[in-house]
C-alpha cells in the first residue's frame, strides 16, 4: 500500500502513483471539451457521467476487495440482478421501499457469504467458484422472475432516486458514501490492514495470526453488499428490474479496479483509485455517446483503452 | 587387478561468487563402476561443485577433463553430451506426463508418417519397458507420474538418466525422503548400475549409509578440499573428524550459568503428529536458557515448531507456559499466549513485501490487541510510529525511514524487522527457525547477540539450526533430533560437532 522511495523529495513516478488516475480523468474530460464544446459545457454533463458511473463504481468497490486478496469475484453482475429483482418484487408487492432495499442488500450479503463459504470449503480459486455462482445466481434470477421484467415501483422510491443535490445525483452520493466508508475501512481499521496483509502474503499472514478463512469470507460479504446496493441503485436508474440486468458488468468492475491501480497479484490498491477508475470508464462511455461512436465500436475502444491505460500506468510507475 | 578407468576429473576448481569463495581449489574424479561419496556440512560446497559438473555454474578457474578432452567450463549441453545426469533432491519429473513421456522428453523416438515426423509410441513404450525393468520399477510406462510415490518417481529419474545413456549419475541426497525398505531397493539399483560400469556420485549426510554403499569418499569443508579416502580404510568417526572444525568467532553463553535451579518457563510434553514427523517429544526450557535443536534436514524439527506454534496440527501433546497448560490451535492463539515464530523462509512466511517497515512491525501488536479474534479495532498511526521506531532503534535496523519497504533491505535487516514485529507484540517465548539462513557474517553475530540478550531479559529462546557452529556458539543446551525424536541432549560444555553429528546420523539401533 505505501509505496515510498528513499528520497524525501517527491518524484514524478510517486506523483503519478498518487494522482495518475486523476490526471487521466482530467485529460479525458479536456479532450471531450475540445472535441464537442457545444454539448460538453451543459449543466447536466456532470450529472449524466456521475449517474452512468455510480452502479459501476459500487460494484467495483466490492470487486476491489476480491482482487486485493489475489482473488476475483465474477458473480457481481448476477448478484446485482438477483438482489435487484428481489427488491423490486418486494416493492411491487407492497413492502416499504426502505425495507425492501435493506432486504435486497441483505440478500447481496448472503450471496457473497455463499461465495466465501464455497471458496473456503473447497479451497478452489475464487475465479472458479464465482464463475459457477455467476451462472447459478443468474439462473436463480430467471427462475424467481419467471424470465420477465418487474416494474411499477412506488413513486416515493423513483422520486427519491431521481433527486440530485446541485449536479450530483442520489445514485452518485450513495456510491461516494460507500467509497468513504470503505476507504475508512482500508486505511483505519485492523480488518483493512489484515486484508492487505492477506493479499500480500497469505503464508506470512497465517503465521502472523490472521484468520485466513474469516477474512476471505468478510471480503466476499463486502463484495456482495456492494453489489446489493448497486442492484437497488440500478432499479432507480432503469425504472424496472430486468432478469438480464447487469450482464457482463463484472468486466467493467474489474477494469475500474485495475485502471485505478489495484494489483492483480493482491495486496496493493486504493479505494480512491477505484473511484477514479470507475469515473474514467464513465467518461469514456459518455464521451463515445457524445461523439456518436456506434455501440459496436464502443466495445473495441473500451477494450483498447483498458489495455492502454494500464500499460501506461506500469510504464510510468516503473520509470525511476 | 582391475584396470581403473576415470570417467571425469575436476582439477583445482575454484568458484567465487560476489563476496564469497564457494570453492577453493577442489579436485575430484569419478571412476567407472564406483560410488564416490561427496560429504560435507551444509554450505560446504557439495552442490556448487556438482553444479559445475552439470554445467549450471562456470568455474572461476580450474579444469574439467572428460574422456581425454579438457574443458575450462561445461555448458549444460556439454554435460549432457558427455553423459552426465543429475538426480536432484527435488525431483524434476513432470507429474502431468506419463512415465514413458518423462523418460524420453527432449529426445522422443520418431517415425515418418507421410512427410511429417510423429512420435513413435510403440517404440517409446517398448524402450520404456526395458528401462523400467533395469531400475526394477514394476509399472506400466503409460502410468501418469503423479500417481507414483516419491521413491518410484526417483526410479523414473534414474531410468531417465539411463535413457539418455548417461555414464555419470550424480545423486543429491537420494535417500532423504525414503523409507528403509525403499533405501535398500535404491541401493540394489545403485549396485546394479555400478556393475554396468557407471560412475555414481552420491551426496549424503547419513554416515551409516555412506559406509554401506560407498567405494570412495571425498570430504569438503567450507568450500575447501579436506581429502579423498577409500571407504574400506575409514571409520564413521574419521569422517566426522574430517567434516567438522569450523569456528564461530566467539561464544555467547555465560560459562557460569547453571539453569538447573532456574524455573521452567516453557515445557512441551509428549508432542506427536499424525504424519509421524514428530513422535512423542518432550522438553523443558528454563529461564535465561537458550535451547537449540540440531538434526538433519527433514528430521522433524521445523515440523515440531510449527505444531507448537499452532501453524500445523498436532495429534497429541501438552504445552505449558510458566507451569500453566495452554491450548494452542492456531498461530492466533499462540500469539495471545506470547509465543513468537521467526520462520525459516523470510520471503514466504516472514514479511509482507507490500508493507513498509512500520506496517510490518505493527501488524502483530495490532492483531494481538484486537477484539473479535484479530478482526476488530482501529489502527493507530501514532502507535505504528512509536512501535516501529522503538524496534528499529533497539535492533539497529539499517534503513532510511520506517516507511521504507522491507523488500529493499538486506537479509539481516529483514530478519531484524521480523524479530521486531514479535518484540513489539511483547512476545515471551521466541522460536527461531534457521535464524541466520542467507545472512552475512556481520549480521549473524548481531543476531546471536540479540538472542542472548533476549534470554537474559527472561524471554524463552528456542533455536532450530542446521549450522552446528552456530548452535554451539549460542545455545546453552542442544537437543539432537533424529527421525522425529529427541535422541540426545547435550550441555554445550560437553557438546562437540563430532558428538552431535554422530547422534543425528546414527542409524536406528546404533548410538
Amino acid at each position: 500500500m505505501n509505496v515510498k522511495n528513499k528520497e524525501s523529495s517527491v518524484s514524478f513516478s510517486q506523483l503519478w502513483q498518487r494522482y495518475g488516475t486523476l490526471g487521466i480523468l482530467v485529460l479525458l474530460l479536456v479532450i471531450l471539451a475540445v472535441l464537442q464544446p457545444q454539448f460538453f459545457f451543459k449543466a447536466d454533463t456532470i450529472t449524466q457521467i456521475l449517474s452512468q458511473s455510480s452502479v459501476n463504481i459500487l460494484i467495483a468497490l466490492g470487486e476491489f476487495f476480491a482482487i486485493l486478496i489475489a482473488g476475483i469475484d465474477l458473480s457481481v453482475g448476477s448478484v446485482v440482478a438477483l438482489s435487484g429483482m428481489f427488491t423490486a418484487k418486494l416493492m411491487v408487492g407492497g413492502v416499504a421501499p426502505l425495507l425492501a432495499v435493506t432486504l435486497g442488500i441483505f440478500l447481496g450479503a448472503v450471496l457473497g457469504f455463499l461465495n466465501g463459504v464455497l471458496v473456503n470449503s473447497t479451497g478452489l480459486h475464487p475465479f472458479i467458484i464465482t464463475l459457477g455462482t455467476q451462472a447459478i445466481y443468474r439462473g436463480a434470477t430467471l427462475i424467481f422472475s419467471n424470465s420477465s421484467a418487474v416494474f411499477g415501483f412506488p413513486p416515493s422510491f423513483t422520486k427519491f432516486m431521481a433527486q440530485r443535490v446541485l449536479y450530483v445525483p442520489v445514485s452518485a452520493i450513495i456510491a461516494f458514501a460507500a467509497a468513504l466508508v470503505l476507504a475508512f475501512l482500508t486505511k483505519k481499521t485492523k480488518l483493512g490492514r489484515n486484508i492487505y496483509a492477506l493479499g500480500g502474503n497469505k503464508e506470512s499472514a497465517w503465521y502472523s495470526g490472521i484468520n485466513i478463512k474469516l477474512h476471505t469470507l468478510i471480503v466476499f460479504i463486502i463484495s456482495g453488499i456492494c453489489s446489493g446496493i448497486a442492484g437497488a441503485v440500478l432499479l432507480g436508474r432503469v425504472g424496472s428490474a430486468e432478469p438480464a440486468a447487469a450482464t457482463g458488468f463484472e468486466t467493467y468492475a474489474i477494469a475500474a479496479a485495475i485502471i485505478g491501480g489495484t494489483s492483480f497479484f493482491g495486496g496493493k490498491g486504493k479505494i480512491f483509485g477505484v473511484v477514479m477508475g470507475g469515473l474514467i470508464i464513465g467518461v469514456i462511455n459518455f464521451g463515445m455517446n457524445l461523439l456518436s461512436v456506434s455501440s459496436t465500436l464502443q466495445q473495441v475502444v473500451m477494450g483498447a483503452l483498458i489495455i492502454g491505460s494500464v500499460t501506461l500506468d506500469r510504464f510510468v510507475a516503473n520509470r525511476k | 587387478m582391475i584396470r581403473i578407468k576415470t570417467l571425469a576429473e575436476m582439477k583445482n576448481v575454484v568458484k567465487k561468487f560476489p563476496g564469497v569463495t564457494a570453492l577453493s581449489g577442489i579436485s575430484f574424479d569419478i571412476r567407472a563402476g564406483e560410488v564416490h561419496v561427496l560429504l560435507g556440512e551444509n554450505g560446504a560446497g557439495k552442490s556448487t561443485l556438482m553444479k559445475i559438473l552439470s554445467g549450471v555454474h562456470k568455474p572461476t578457474s580450474g579444469e574439467i577433463i572428460i574422456s581425454g578432452k579438457t574443458y575450462e567450463y561445461l555448458t549444460p549441453f556439454d554435460s549432457y553430451q558427455n553423459g552426465i545426469s543429475v538426480i536432484y533432491q527435488e525431483l524434476s519429473v513432470i507429474n502431468e506426463l506419463s512415465i514413458q513421456e518423462n523418460l524420453f522428453i527432449g529426445h522422443l523416438p520418431l517415425k515418418k508418417l507421410g512427410f511429417v515426423n510423429v512420435v513413435d509410441y510403440d517404440e517409446m513404450n517398448s524402450r520404456a519397458k526395458q528401462l523400467l525393468e533395469a531400475v526394477g520399477l514394476n509399472r506400466d510406462p503409460k502410468t501418469f507420474v503423479e500417481e507414483l510415490s516419491i521413491s518410484e518417481k526417483q526410479q523414473v529419474e534414474i531410468a531417465k538418466a539411463l535413457a539418455s545413456d548417461s555414464k555419470i549419475l550424480i545423486m543429491d541426497e537420494p535417500t532423504a525422503s525414503l523409507t528403509n525398505s525403499e533405501i535398500s531397493h535404491l541401493f540394489a539399483i545403485v549396485r546394479k548400475l555400478k556393475k554396468q560400469g557407471k560412475g555414481i556420485v552420491f551426496i549424503s549426510h547419513k554416515l551409516g549409509e555412506i559406509m554401506a554403499i560407498g567405494d570412495r569418499v571425498t570430504v569438503l569443508k567450507d568450500g575447501g578440499y579436506v581429502g579423498t579416502k577409500s571407504i574400506s580404510e575409514v571409520t564413521q568417526d574419521d569422517l566426522v573428524t574430517m567434516m567438522v572444525g569450523r569456528q564461530v568467532a566467539k561464544n555467547y553463553q555465560n560459562p557460569d550459568a547453571d539453569f538447573e535451579k532456574e524455573t521452567v518457563i516453557f515445557e512441551v510434553k509428549n508432542l506427536s503428529r499424525k504424519d509421524e514427523k514428530v513422535k512423542n517429544v518432550s522438553f523443558k526450557l528454563r529461564k535465561g536458557e537458550i535451547l537449540g535443536f540440531s538434526g538433519l534436514v527433514g528430521s522433524g524439527r521445523s515440523e515440531m515448531m510449527n505444531s507448537i506454534f499452532g501453524a500445523e496440527p498436532k495429534s497429541s501433546g501438552e504445552i505449558f507456559i510458566d507451569g500453566h497448560s495452554v491450548k494452542i490451535n492456531s498461530p492466533y492463539t499462540a500469539i495471545q499466549y506470547g509465543l513468537a515464530m521467526v520462520t525459516e523462509n523470510r520471503r514466504e512466511t516472514g514479511f509482507f513485501h507490500n508493507f513498509d517497515i512500520a506496517e510490518n512491525i505493527s501488524i502483530l501488536p495490532f492483531i494481538k490487541d484486537s477484539s473479535l479474534g484479530g478482526v476488530g479495532g482501529l489502527v493507530s498511526g501514532d502507535d505504528e510510529k512509536l512501535w516501529s521506531e522503538e524496534q528499529i532503534k533497539k535492533l539497529n535496523v539499517k534503513c532510511f525511514s520506517p516507511r521504507q519497504l522491507v523488500a529493499e533491505l538486506s537479509g539481516g535487516n529483514q530478519q531484524k524487522v521480523i524479530l521486531g514485529k514479535w518484540l513489539a507484540a511483547q512476545s515471551r517465548i521466541i522460536i527461531f527457525d534457521e535464524p541466520t539462513k542467507g545472512i552475512d557474517v556481520g549480521s549473524k553475530s548481531e543476531i546471536y547477540a540479540l538472542m542472548r540478550s533476549l534470554a537474559d531479559e527472561g524471554k524463552g529462546v528456542l533455536v532450530v539450526s542446521s549450522e552446528l557452529p552456530e548452535l554451539l556458539a549460542v545455545c546453552d543446551t542442544i537437543a539432537v533430533f533424529r527421525e522425529g525424536e529427541i535422541v540426545k541432549t547435550f550441555d554445550y560444555r560437553d557438546a562437540t560437532e563430532e558428538k552431535i553429528i554422530l547422534a543425528s546420523t546414527a542409524q536406528k539401533g546404533e548410538g
